[in-house]
C-alpha cells in the first residue's frame, strides 16, 4: 500500500471534517484510525481549528504533512458521510482506493439544500423562535424577514468582506433596522420580540457545541479557540444590538 | 399554548437542521430533540424549578437523547444536539440585557448580564452532563467486555 494515497486519503478526509465545522478531536481520531488500518506505524494526527498536522512511518521512512483549512462552512451532512467511509475502510469493507474516491466525490458535493431552502429555514427558525420568545401572531411575519435577512446578508457580505465577526456584525444590523422599520410602520407590533427573533440565525451553536466537545476530549487548544470564536460572534451580535436600541 | 410552544420548538429545531446542512433523514430526529428539551424546559417550572435549573435538565436531556439518536442512526450526535439547544437559548435574557445598559442602567444590565452567561453555563453543563455519562457508560461496556474477554 502506497504511503502516499494513504497520507493523501486522511488529510482529504480530515481537511473535509474541519472545513464543514467538524470537531477538532473527530478530526485527529478518524485521520489516526484511517492511516492505522492502512498499517502505518508511529502515527500521530494534530489539528486545531485551521490546520492539520499527519505523521507516520511507513517501512523505515517518516511521512509529515500538513494542511491548511483558511475557509470554514457548516454541513454536516459531509461529516456524517465522511465518518461512514472511515467506518467502512476501517473495518475492511472497502479499499484505500475507493475511499479515496469516494472521499473526492463528498469534497466536490453541493450542500443538499438548495440556498433558497437554507434562507426559508433561516426564516422559519426565526419566525418561531420570536414566538417561543413570548410573541403574537403578529410578530411572526415580521421576525420571519428579519431572520431572512439576516441570513442573506450573511451570505451575500460573506463574498465581499473576509472578516466573519465584522459580517456577523453588520448582518444584525441590518436585521435590528428592518425591525425598528416594522416597528415604525406597525407601532402594535413588539420590538423586543422582532429583534430576538432576527438574531436567532447569527446564534454560535456549532461553535459552542464543538467547543465543549473538544475540552471534554481534552482538546484544549481547539476548545478555547472555538470557545473565544463562539464569544466573539455573541459580543458582535450584543453591539449590533445595543446599537439598534440606541437609535431607537 | 403549550401544544403551540411544541409545535414552534419542532419547526424552530428542524430549520436549524436544515441550516446546518444535517442528512436529509435526521431533519426529524433533530426537531423531536429540540421539542423534548423544550417540552422539558416548560414543565419543570410548574414544579418549582428555576431558571437554571430547568435550564440544565432540559439541556442535559437533549444531550442524552442526541447521544442516543447517533447510535441508533449511525450519525455524529452534534447533528442533533445543535439543533436541540436552540428552544433553550435565552434570548429575550440578552436582549433585556442590552436594553438596559443603553439605558444607562448599569447595575440591572449586569444583572441581566450574568443571569444570561449563567443560562448559557447551564445549558453548556448541561450538554457536558450528557456526554460524559454516556462516555462512562461507553467506558464501562467496554471494560466489562475486555475482562470478559481475557
Amino acid at each position: 500500500m502506497s504511503s502516499d494515497l494513504v497520507m493523501d486519503t486522511c488529510l482529504l478526509a480530515g481537511s473535509i471534517i474541519l472545513k464543514n465545522g467538524g470537531e477538532t478531536y473527530r478530526t485527529e481520531e478518524t485521520m489516526a484510525l484511517i492511516a492505522v488500518a492502512a498499517g502505518m506505524d508511529d502515527v500521530n494526527s494534530s489539528a486545531t481549528p485551521t490546520s492539520i498536522i499527519l505523521s507516520f512511518r511507513c517501512s523505515g521512512l517518516d511521512h509529515t504533512r500538513m494542511v491548511r483549512t483558511p475557509k470554514r462552512t457548516t454541513n454536516l451532512n459531509k461529516i456524517t458521510l465522511v465518518n461512514d467511509v472511515s467506518r467502512r475502510f476501517v473495518s475492511g469493507k472497502i479499499t484505500l482506493e475507493q475511499a479515496y474516491r469516494r472521499l473526492r466525490e463528498i469534497d466536490q458535493e453541493k450542500p443538499i439544500y438548495p440556498k433558497w431552502m437554507q434562507h426559508m429555514a433561516a426564516a422559519i427558525a426565526s419566525g418561531s423562535f420570536a414566538m417561543l420568545a413570548g410573541g403574537t401572531w403578529f410578530d411572526l411575519v415580521p421576525s420571519a424577514l428579519a431572520g431572512l435577512i439576516v441570513n442573506l446578508s450573511l451570505e451575500y457580505l460573506e463574498q465581499f468582506v473576509r472578516m466573519k465577526f465584522f459580517t456577523e456584525f453588520t448582518a444584525a444590523l441590518l436585521g435590528g433596522l428592518f425591525a425598528l422599520l416594522a416597528v415604525a410602520l406597525f407601532p402594535q407590533l413588539h420590538i423586543s420580540i422582532i429583534i430576538i427573533g432576527a438574531m436567532l440565525p447569527l446564534f454560535p451553536g456549532i461553535a459552542i457545541t464543538n467547543s465543549l466537545r473538544d475540552l471534554l476530549a481534552g482538546d484544549l487548544v481547539a476548545g478555547v479557540s472555538r470557545g473565544v470564536e463562539a464569544m466573539l460572534t455573541a459580543v458582535s451580535v450584543a453591539v449590533a444590538t445595543a446599537i439598534i436600541l440606541w437609535l431607537r | 399554548m403549550f401544544v403551540q410552544g411544541l409545535a414552534l420548538s419542532f419547526f424552530s429545531s428542524m430549520a436549524w437542521c436544515v441550516l446546518f446542512n444535517v442528512p436529509v433523514r435526521t431533519i426529524l430526529a433533530g426537531g423531536l430533540a429540540g421539542m423534548v428539551g423544550f417540552c422539558v424546559f416548560s414543565l419543570l417550572p410548574i414544579w418549582g424549578a428555576e431558571v437554571l435549573l430547568s435550564t440544565f435538565v432540559s439541556a442535559a436531556i437533549v444531550s442524552l437523547l442526541s447521544q442516543f439518536l447517533s447510535i441508533l442512526l449511525r450519525v455524529p450526535s452534534t447533528n442533533f444536539s445543535v439543533a436541540g439547544i436552540i428552544p433553550l437559548v435565552p434570548g429575550s435574557l440578552a436582549y433585556k440585557s442590552m436594553l438596559a445598559f443603553v439605558n444607562n442602567n448599569y447595575v440591572e444590565g449586569i444583572t441581566l448580564a450574568t443571569k444570561t452567561l449563567m443560562v448559557a453555563g447551564a445549558i453548556a453543563s448541561g450538554l457536558i452532563f450528557g456526554i460524559s455519562v454516556v462516555t462512562i457508560w461507553k467506558g464501562a461496556r467496554y471494560a466489562g467486555k475486555r475482562t470478559q474477554r481475557d
